[in-house]
């Protein structure tokens, strides 16, 4: 077990390697001289040529790259043109409400989205599965930020059950952090919701038709137990594969969702870095959501073989 | 011991499909004592499935009992509900299915399957279940017990497999257990095995059985009451002696014609009337070949070695000559696929040579074969009739394919003339052509396959068993089939299969592989009535036959 996570992420440092050449490669894809980028549209030619000394960019491509890496390494992102901060510590401080948020939708999502996936696919065919796959439909064409908009309407300013937007941090409490972040969640999982439902449903749906779960009828097990312990767990390699792939949709939905209901996360700081071309910033905030990413795969691996004894390690 | 245990009274069972409702069980009527072992025979379609699983109530949604009852004892099963039915469901009343491997939730130990039934219907600890489970486990025979508490399914034999569902089965110690074909697909020697295994702990639990089959051989063997099925009634009930010396219904005759014995030849699997309806076999002598020609096959040392461990395939030599029908038989895992396999240039040998008329073929490696012009002068017929057809191809697409391929044939109408003259061969009615696989029965699928083989007009045709698929009574047309093509139209067969009976008939010759090797071989009929060795004696004496053999003659 233990050598095969290894493996498994030996296996995952070519495609971190590749990443880290395209984002470090950003700034070179981007039209234009980077010095002249970085330096912004008002610098003078000596401020930029004392960018270009100051970043090495004078230096041939690959060796700028392999330093780059190496600073990495080394846990040195860089350091914000903007703020003159370093970007891991820019990124340290906007970490906890992004972290927060995700967790909280991923919580949320499979919570909601399985038992309901089961349930349409026990009652297949029947009005519960059709009101359960009507709104999956409805789940998947909305877009995240009129649904964010409708739910702090609907919510906060009309019933003023939960706060319009903001974020309080964990430390301040756990009901004022979950309040602030329960209206980002439903609108951010919403169409992750929806997309679990349907999965669970579809994988449920032919396992129920195996001839293992007749013979766990045929034993004389209740629906409970067959529903839970007969078929979901035989159904979890889809649906845990689809949950991963779809933090990849999270992360782009934070960006949405954070700046909807005003969340002072990573999503913002992606934003604003883009919008004044902070190239290290964006090439942080770009090679850590790469890096979760690539994790989170991993993790998925990891889980498949605990959950089905045929994939062997 | 002559109480009556389960009574089901005029049943009727419908399916509701997409073309409306359609009636699958039509008024079945019988009872099973106590301790007796029932047996259920039809071919597929007949009802005697949906019977079974309509009395331990585990009918498919789609499927409803419209009619009759299901008293066991006393007590009517179709109008359970709930509770009631679940103390009935694997306690009193308990089921094993075919396909034993996916019978089993693939990841879940088979301690914990045990366990689970064990545990649904005792209050007992998890750990007392579970040295139940061990308990019952080694009332099945399984050796090794304790290790195998934790193995999964994919780590067992299909044979294992089975008597892990027995186990299951018998866990609580059910009055009735209704075996649903419950061999079928297994070896004949594990076949026998398990069969009788079953047939001890019945015995040794006085539980009653229904044994749902198609073979009418085994249910003689193991049972001594059968009822005979057809679509969806009881056309006869006897026991097994009287079954077979004076069938009484038509179909019970044509049934018991169809089924292979050790005697039989092609010509007897229909019945006396149908075979006068038949063109009469013009059984002239094959012509010796001229002195000197060489053999049409000749296959020298060949090996087979998968990525890892030991050989599938090892030091195996055979010579074929033109119209000749040669026997492959041997267990599963014996290498007789793969053998057919290299043959038949689908996959490359590790070692050896295949020689096909004077060519050497061996080397050519197989992802190139399909350019060479011997690539329609061997074919080969595929063991599942409806695995091995594109599902959106028409049979005539399916016919016509080889010929556009292999011949340079262009739509058209020779090539329509053709696919005719191929569909005509094997007897497929023309106007299933347009048809698509799921619009065809088993045995129109089986001789869609064959037509495609033969289209481009081989000179050898590989058969890996083309008949295991099917029922008896479609399996001794395709049988005949196969004969008059290999006599009138001079194609040489190989024919792989796990069917001895089968083998005896088909085949001039026969190789027994065990293990990758060849254990004997020689004429058929001469292997089969004297064998040389152990292993092809024990396959021999596993194949159940029709003549009430010494099991039941000890039992009366």
């Amino acid at each position: 077990m233990l050598s095969y996570i290894l493996r498994r992420i030996v296996a995952t440092l070519p495609v971190m390697a590749i990443v880290a050449l395209f984002v470090f490669s950003l700034l070179y894809i981007a039209p234009g001289d980077p010095a002249v980028v970085i330096a912004g549209d008002q610098a003078s030619p000596e401020d930029v040529e004392r960018i270009r000394q100051s970043l090495g960019l004078d230096r041939p491509f690959l060796i700028q790259f392999g330093s780059w890496v190496w600073r990495i390494l080394h846990g040195d992102l860089g350091t914000s043109i903007f703020t003159n901060l370093p970007v891991s510590t820019m990124i340290g401080q906007r970490l906890g409400p992004t972290l927060s948020l995700m967790i909280v939708t991923l919580l949320l999502t499979i919570v909601v989205a399985v038992p309901l996936g089961v349930v349409a696919a026990w009652k297949a065919g029947s009005l519960i599965d059709r009101v359960i796959m009507g709104f999956a439909v409805f789940g998947f064409s909305l877009p995240v930020f009129v649904v964010g908009y409708m739910l702090a309407y609907i919510f906060a300013l009309e019933l003023e059950w939960l706060p319009v937007q903001g974020y309080t941090p964990l430390a301040q409490g756990f009901w004022p952090w979950l309040e602030n972040l329960i209206l980002p969640a439903v609108a951010l999982g919403c169409v992750y919701i929806a997309l679990i439902a349907r999965i669970t449903r579809a994988t449920m749906l032919e396992v129920l038709q195996q001839d293992y779960i007749r013979t766990a009828r045929a034993k004389g097990l209740g629906q409970g137990g067959i529903l839970f312990v007969h078929a979901l767990k035989n159904a979890a390699v889809p649906i845990v594969t689809v949950i991963g792939i779809g933090i990849a949709l999270l992360i782009g939905g934070a960006v949405v969702t954070e700046s909807v209901f005003a969340i002072p996360g990573l999503g913002r700081l992606t934003i604003d870095a883009i919008l004044r071309r902070d190239y290290p910033v964006i090439q942080g905030i770009v090679l850590l959501f790469s890096f979760v990413y690539v994790l989170v795969n991993l993790m998925i691996d990891v889980i498949y073989t605990l959950v089905d004894p045929r994939i062997r390690y | 011991m002559s109480e009556e245990l389960l009574r089901i009274d005029d049943l009727h069972v419908s399916f509701s499909t997409r073309r409306g409702m359609v009636e699958a069980v039509r008024g079945v009527t019988l009872t099973v004592k106590a301790g007796e072992m029932l047996g259920l025979v039809g071919e597929s379609g007949s009802g005697k499935s949906v019977t079974g699983f309509a009395t331990t109530r585990l009918l498919d949604a789609a499927g409803r009992v419209t009619g009759g009852k299901i008293l066991f004892r006393g007590q009517d099963v179709t109008k359970l509900r709930g509770d009631d039915l679940r103390q009935l469901q694997g306690a009193a009343m308990s089921m094993i299915f075919q396909n034993p491997r996916a019978a089993l939730n693939p990841i879940r130990a088979i301690g914990l399957q045990i366990a689970d039934a064990i545990l649904t219907h005792k209050r007992i600890s998890k750990d007392a279940a579970r040295a139940e489970a061990l308990e019952l486990l080694r009332a099945v025979q399984i050796r090794d017990p304790e290790t195998r508490m934790n193995a999964y399914p994919h780590e067992l034999s299909g044979g294992m497999c089975q008597r892990v569902m027995i186990a299951i089965a018998i866990s609580c110690n059910p009055a009735l257990l209704i075996a649903d074909e419950p061999t079928t697909g297994l070896d004949v020697t594990t076949q026998k095995v398990v069969m009788d295994l079953l047939a001890d702990i019945a015995a040794a639990r006085g539980m009653a059985t229904i044994l749902i089959t198609h073979d009418l051989g085994l249910a003689a063997r193991y049972c001594r009451r059968i009822a005979v099925m057809e679509r969806g009634r009881i056309v006869e009930e006897a026991g097994p002696r009287t079954l077979f010396s004076t069938p009484q219904h038509a179909y019970t005759r044509r049934l018991v014609a169809a089924s292979p014995t050790a005697t039989s030849r092609i010509e007897d699997l229909v019945t006396e009337e149908e075979r006068e309806r038949q063109a009469t076999f013009v059984s002239k002598p094959r012509p010796e070949p001229a002195h000197g020609t060489p053999p049409l096959l000749q296959v020298r040392k060949l090996a087979k070695r998968f990525d890892q461990g030991s050989a599938a395939v090892a030091d195996f030599s055979m010579t074929m000559a033109g119209g000749e029908s040669v026997g492959l038989v041997g267990e599963s895992g014996s290498g007789k696929s793969t053998t057919s396999r290299m043959i038949c240039r689908l996959i490359d040998p590790s070692e050896g040579d295949i020689v096909f008329d004077g060519q050497s073929i061996g080397h050519v490696a197989s992802r190139d074969f399909h350019r060479s012009p011997l690539r329609k002068d061997i074919q080969m017929v595929f063991q599942d009739p409806n695995e091995s057809l594109n599902p959106r191809f028409t049979a005539f697409d399916c016919i016509a394919h080889p010929l556009m391929r292999l011949d340079g044939m262009r739509a058209g109408e020779a090539l329509r003339t053709r696919v005719e003259e191929c569909a005509e061969r094997v007897g497929l009615p023309l106007d299933l052509l347009p048809r698509f696989p799921h619009q065809l029965s088993g045995g129109q699928k089986a001789r869609v396959g064959i037509a495609r083989a033969i289209a481009c007009r081989p000179r050898l045709l590989v058969l890996d068993e083309p008949t295991a698929a099917l029922d008896v009574s479609v399996q001794a047309v395709v049988l005949q089939l196969l004969d008059r093509l290999r006599r009138e139209n001079d194609i040489a067969l190989l024919f792989v299969s796990h069917d001895l009976n089968v083998v005896r008939m088909l085949c001039d010759r026969t190789i027994v592989l065990r293990n990758g090797g060849i254990v004997e071989q020689g004429e058929s009929r001469a292997l089969f009535d004297n064998p040389k060795t152990d292993y092809t004696r024990k396959l021999v004496e596993a194949i159940p036959h029709i003549e009430t053999g010494p099991t039941l003659a000890a039992a009366l």
